[in-house]
C-alpha cells in the first residue's frame, strides 16, 4: 500500500506540472500566492455544479471553531476520475490543501484531500493549481 | 463503495505515469472504423476531446486537463495584430476571464475544455454535442455553403464536406473573444474575422487525430494549425454541467455558505 500511495504522489505532482500552466476561472477566485492548509471534520458536502464545495470545521488553538469553504472540481468530471459522492462524508477527518479565496473569507479551492488514515485524493479541476 | 472509488482514483494516478497499453486492457473496443451507409467514418460516440491526457484506465477512465494553443504553432503576428491577440488583464473578469461569470467559452475553445464531447452522425449533418455549458454544433455535411450575412455568435456558423476519410469543417462568424483559457501573461483574444477549420481522422479505430487551423487575417499574417487527438471513450456518457447552479466564488468574491453562517 505504501508503495501506491508512493505513486499517487509521483501523479499528484505530475498532474501539477500540467495544471500551473493551465488556467480557468480558479485565477479570478483564488490567489496561488496564499496556499491553506488545515485539518479539521467535515461539516457538509454540496454535490452540485459547477464546482462541488464542502465544508470544514477547524478547531483553532483557542478552542474556537471555524468553518473553512473548499471548491472541488465539477461532479461529472470526479465521478468520471472514480471519485464518488461517498468519497468525502460528513464527520470524516481529512487534511486539506488548496489556496485562498481572493476576497480573504474562509473560502478556498479545494484540491488536496488527505484523509485520517493517509489515504490522499486530488478533488479539484482540471484547471485549478495543485498544491505541492 | 468508498473504498473501491477511492482504489480506482488510486489506480488512476499510477496511469497516469504509466502508458495506456499497461491498463486498458478492460477497455472496450473494435477491430475497424465504423462506417455510415454511404461509406463516410462513423464517428458516433462519446469522445474525450483535446482537453484530456488519452491515457485509458481502468474502467474506462481518462484524466482531463485544460489544452492551450501552443505559440510554438503561432504564425507572425501582422502590424498590431500582437496587440489585439495578448490583451492585458485590466482586472474587470468580463475580460479577463468572462467563463468566470458563467457566460460561454466559444469556439474554439469550447473544443479544448477538458469535458467530454458526444457525436452523433447522420446523412447530411455531423452534431457536437459539447458537455461543458451544454453547447452544440449542428453541421451540415451536404456541401451547402455558409450562409449570406452570418450574425456573428460564440460558437459561430459551421459547413462541413469529406475529403476522403477527413471530415472537414469551415467555421466563421464568431464574434470577438478569448481564444483559449490562457491569461498569463495576457489574455489570447480572436478578432472578428476568425475563420477556424477543423480536420478529424481516425488514426485507429478507437482515436482520432483532430487539427485546427486559425485563420485570424485581423491578427496573423498567415493561418496556422495545431494537431490534437480525440479518443473513443464506449462507457461514457455526458454528465450534466451547469455553471449557474452553484457559482459562489465569481470575481473573487466568496459567498458566505449556510454552513459557514
Amino acid at each position: 500500500m505504501k508503495t501506491r500511495f508512493g505513486v499517487c504522489a509521483a501523479g499528484v505532482l505530475l498532474l501539477s506540472a500540467v495544471a500551473v500552466f493551465a488556467h480557468h476561472a480558479f485565477q479570478a477566485e483564488y490567489d496561488a500566492t496564499k496556499p491553506v492548509k488545515v485539518t479539521g471534520v467535515v461539516k457538509k458536502v454540496e454535490w452540485t455544479n459547477p464546482h462541488i464545495w464542502f465544508y470544514v470545521d477547524v478547531k483553532e488553538d483557542s478552542g474556537k471553531i471555524t468553518t473553512w469553504g473548499f471548491s472541488g472540481g465539477p461532479p461529472g468530471m470526479l465521478m468520471r476520475r472514480g471519485i464518488t459522492r461517498d468519497v468525502l462524508k460528513p464527520g470524516d477527518t481529512v487534511k486539506v490543501e488548496g489556496f485562498r479565496a481572493k476576497d480573504g473569507s474562509n473560502n478556498a479551492s479545494g484540491g488536496n484531500v488527505t484523509f485520517a488514515d493517509g489515504r490522499k485524493v486530488f478533488a479539484g479541476a482540471a484547471e485549478d493549481v495543485v498544491p505541492q | 463503495m468508498r473504498k473501491s472509488s477511492l482504489s480506482v482514483l488510486l489506480w488512476l494516478d499510477v496511469f497516469v505515469i504509466m502508458t495506456a497499453s499497461a491498463w486498458g486492457q478492460a477497455v472496450p473496443t473494435r477491430q475497424s472504423i465504423p462506417r455510415t451507409a454511404d461509406g463516410k467514418p462513423d464517428f458516433t460516440g462519446v469522445w474525450a476531446g483535446p482537453g484530456f491526457t488519452h491515457r485509458v484506465g481502468p474502467n474506462d477512465t481518462d484524466t482531463p486537463r485544460v489544452s492551450n494553443f501552443d505559440p510554438k504553432n503561432f504564425a507572425p503576428f501582422k502590424a498590431g495584430g500582437e496587440a489585439l491577440f495578448m490583451q492585458k488583464e485590466t482586472g474587470e473578469v468580463l475580460h479577463d476571464d468572462p467563463t468566470a461569470k458563467c457566460l460561454p467559452d466559444g469556439f474554439p475553445r469550447e473544443a479544448l475544455a477538458p469535458y467530454a464531447t458526444q457525436i452523433l452522425q447522420h446523412p447530411g449533418v455531423v452534431i457536437f454535442l459539447y458537455e461543458y455549458m451544454h453547447f452544440f454544433r449542428v453541421v451540415p455535411t451536404d456541401g451547402r455553403p455558409h450562409p449570406k450575412d452570418v450574425e456573428p455568435t460564440f460558437m459561430g456558423d459551421s459547413v462541413a464536406h469529406w475529403e476522403g476519410d477527413t471530415l472537414v469543417i469551415d467555421t466563421m462568424g464568431l464574434r470577438e473573444w478569448t481564444l483559449d483559457a490562457t491569461t498569463r501573461p495576457a489574455i489570447r483574444y480572436h478578432s472578428d474575422a476568425l475563420h477556424v477549420i477543423e480536420r478529424i481522422q481516425y488514426t485507429d479505430p478507437m482515436t482520432a487525430s483532430y487539427q485546427i487551423t486559425i485563420d485570424d487575417p485581423k491578427i496573423f499574417t498567415r493561418a496556422w494549425s495545431q494537431d490534437f487527438g480525440m479518443k473513443l471513450h464506449p462507457s461514457w456518457k455526458l454528465y450534466e454541467q451547469v455553471c449557474e447552479e452553484n457559482n459562489r466564488c465569481e470575481d473573487g468574491k466568496c459567498t458566505a455558505a449556510d454552513a459557514q453562517k
